[in-house]
């Protein structure tokens, strides 16, 4: 489904010093994966999301999803796939504090350009019911937990019923008790739904939530 | 729809959370906005003022002056020299033109008037009982002088109601009491409703004391007229009467010592003077806009960096540059449409005040236009805020704390 060929990410500091975050990346993700990527900080692995992500494109080498190469895709093509194909999950949930829970979870679905074939707002109050946020449809994200909050990312992430599910470092933020509720999420999704999981994580505990866990140390894959 | 919905409804939420910093970045605008209304309000008000003012002279009115005015459509005063003065031959030989309906002789005196208890400089305008109508006056109390008054050179007086009521405290108590000017003394036999004006440099009627020009020779014994008011057949045209007066004067005098007026053509001219004035106001105003613009760069240019993470996130779920660029310029296309908004009812209450002491009215394209700049001023100064905010790279923009 994703495949890294050669991947270089290099950022040049004030023109002069370059820096090499990813070293020369092979990665090939097969559909209904449930993968790990664990690092510590400062190895590359939140590059490597950003490039999984297709919020950036990288120095060197070619980047296939379904087949395409993205590298060249201008602006559009790009957001329409980073909307329909990825769902992304934070560390800090990042909802629109002004938008309420069911706001927050339509907001892909206004900014798709893919004929949908659901009614957004039904599937959006369907999966609230599901994941049980009833009841909190029209809150505020600062009226609700941090638990709920991710759980309503997750449902912004669903919305748009993606192939790959991002979550990077989706329980940095969240108690033990509700960290593992969220990873338990995921991993029904991945399992029931056939969603590919990639969680990118420094904690051990969280990473072993993957089939396949990649570890990377300074901007190269360790072992896959 | 949906869409836009979303747009709006993220940019107001902001706005509530942050009242005093919106109404702030608002007030520029509101403050041009109202600035430009009024003034367009206040100008359309004087214009109107001026339209009434010369409609009550009536349509078919022409002023014969001695000495040159040039022509040409602008305002100019009669040139000093070349002066003649009309007379009584003058004045019988246009009595005699078929197309002049009435006519009055004009001369004036400048004097002090005085009644039992006080004195006041005033001007007395002595005239033919025709003047009245020509003029467009109306009695107040008492009546004007008639033909019977001319005749008898009856030392009657008609009063104007400002003037009344300084030397006799109400306009009631005017009537039939004496008036001394010069030692002569007259009898008021009238007053007149008020013709207002007299503020931007015509003559303040209201002022004014009217006698007959026979008892006005008194103070004249040359027996010479300033001018003539004449009041035409309403069946001959403005041009064939003026060449049937030009034909008779031309008689005794030469072409460049006498000039026709038309109030047609003073109102005009004063028209397009206050047209102009109007708009060096009006340009003057919008400077304000312009730096309520700029504020609203400014604030816009805050919020971007303020919300550097959430344009992140819009772009990671599938926002395009294009969408960014549009949430922005709406943004600040609703905050100066709110200024434009608050500055219109301002301007509508400064109007109705207004209107209690001065003649002022606020047109649908004056509101239209408000709108419609303060929306453009949004949509422009928020381009290049809202070109940051799009140009963003997203994985930048995720980053940011």
């Amino acid at each position: 489904m994703i495949k890294f060929k050669n991947v270089w990410k290099i950022y040049k500091i004030d023109n002069e010093i370059e820096y090499i975050a990813l070293r020369n990346i092979n990665l090939e993700i097969k559909k209904g994966e449930f993968i790990s990527v664990i690092g510590p900080s400062g190895s590359g692995k939140s590059t490597l999301m950003h490039l999984l992500g297709l919020l950036d494109k990288p120095t060197k080498g070619e980047i296939l999803i379904e087949g395409r190469n993205i590298v060249n895709f201008n602006d559009g093509q790009l957001s329409s796939l980073r909307n329909e194909f990825v769902g992304f999950v934070f560390q800090q949930f990042n909802l629109i504090p002004k938008l309420t829970v069911l706001e927050n979870i339509l907001l892909p679905t206004i900014y798709t350009r893919k004929k949908l074939t659901y009614d957004p707002k039904k599937k959006a109050l369907e999966l609230i019911k599901r994941f049980g946020l009833g009841g909190k449809e029209y809150s505020y994200p600062n009226k609700i937990s941090g638990g709920q909050q991710q759980r309503v990312a997750i449902l912004r992430a669903l919305i748009m019923e993606p192939k790959l599910i991002l979550a990077d470092e989706p329980t940095g933020n969240l108690d033990s008790k509700t960290g593992i509720e969220i990873m338990n999420l995921l991993k029904s999704l991945n399992e029931k739904e056939g969603i590919t999981v990639v969680v990118v994580t420094h904690e051990a505990d969280i990473a072993a939530y993957g089939k396949r866990i990649i570890r990377i140390k300074d901007g190269e894959i360790i072992k896959k | 729809m949906n869409y836009i919905f979303f747009v709006i409804k993220a940019a107001v939420e902001d706005f509530k959370r942050n009242k005093t910093q919106t109404f702030l970045t608002s007030l520029g605008i509101l403050i041009g906005v109202f600035a430009v209304v009024m003034l367009t309000a206040l100008g359309l008000g004087l214009k109107q003022y001026i339209n009434d003012q010369f409609a009550a002279l009536g349509k078919n009115t022409i002023f014969v002056v001695p000495g040159k005015i040039l022509s040409g459509g602008s305002f100019n005063a009669t040139s000093a020299l070349a002066s003649i003065k009309f007379d009584n031959r003058d004045l019988l030989r246009l009595k005699r033109l078929k197309e002049i309906k009435e006519i009055s002789p004009i001369f004036s005196k400048q004097t002090t008037a005085k009644s039992e208890k006080k004195s006041e400089d005033s001007t007395i305008l002595f005239a033919s009982e025709a003047f009245f109508d020509i003029n467009g006056f109306k009695i107040q109390k008492g009546r004007f002088f008639d033909k019977t008054d001319i005749d008898k050179k009856a030392k009657v007086i008609v009063l104007g109601p400002k003037i009344a009521e300084k030397l006799f405290g109400t306009v009631e108590a005017a009537l039939d009491q004496k008036v001394a000017a010069n030692s002569v003394n007259f009898i008021v036999i009238g007053i007149t409703e008020s013709k207002g004006g007299g503020g931007f440099g015509g003559p303040d009627y209201d002022s004014y004391m009217f006698s007959p020009y026979t008892t006005g020779f008194i103070f004249n014994p040359e027996k010479n007229y300033s001018r003539f008011a004449i009041k035409f057949d309403e069946s001959y045209s403005v041009s064939q009467v003026k060449e049937a007066i030009k034909k008779e004067l031309l008689k005794r005098y030469d072409e460049d010592s006498f000039s026709m007026i038309e109030p047609a053509d003073i109102l005009s001219a004063v028209n397009s003077i206050f047209g102009v004035l109007n708009m060096v106001l009006v340009a003057i105003a919008s400077i304000s806009l312009l730096v309520g613009g700029i504020g609203i760069m400014n604030i816009m240019f805050v919020t971007v960096s303020d919300k550097t993470k959430e344009i992140g996130v819009r772009r990671a779920i599938g926002a395009r540059k294009k969408d960014i660029l549009v949430q922005f310029i709406i943004e600040s296309t609703i905050l100066s449409i709110f200024g434009g908004f608050l500055g219109l009812f301002l301007a509508f209450l400064g109007t109705l005040i207004t209107q209690r002491f001065f003649p002022a009215y606020i047109d649908v394209v004056s509101v239209i236009l408000a709108l419609g700049v303060s929306s453009a001023i949004g949509i422009v100064f928020g381009v290049f805020p809202a070109k940051k905010a799009a140009d963003l790279e997203p994985v930048e923009a995720i980053r940011y704390e």
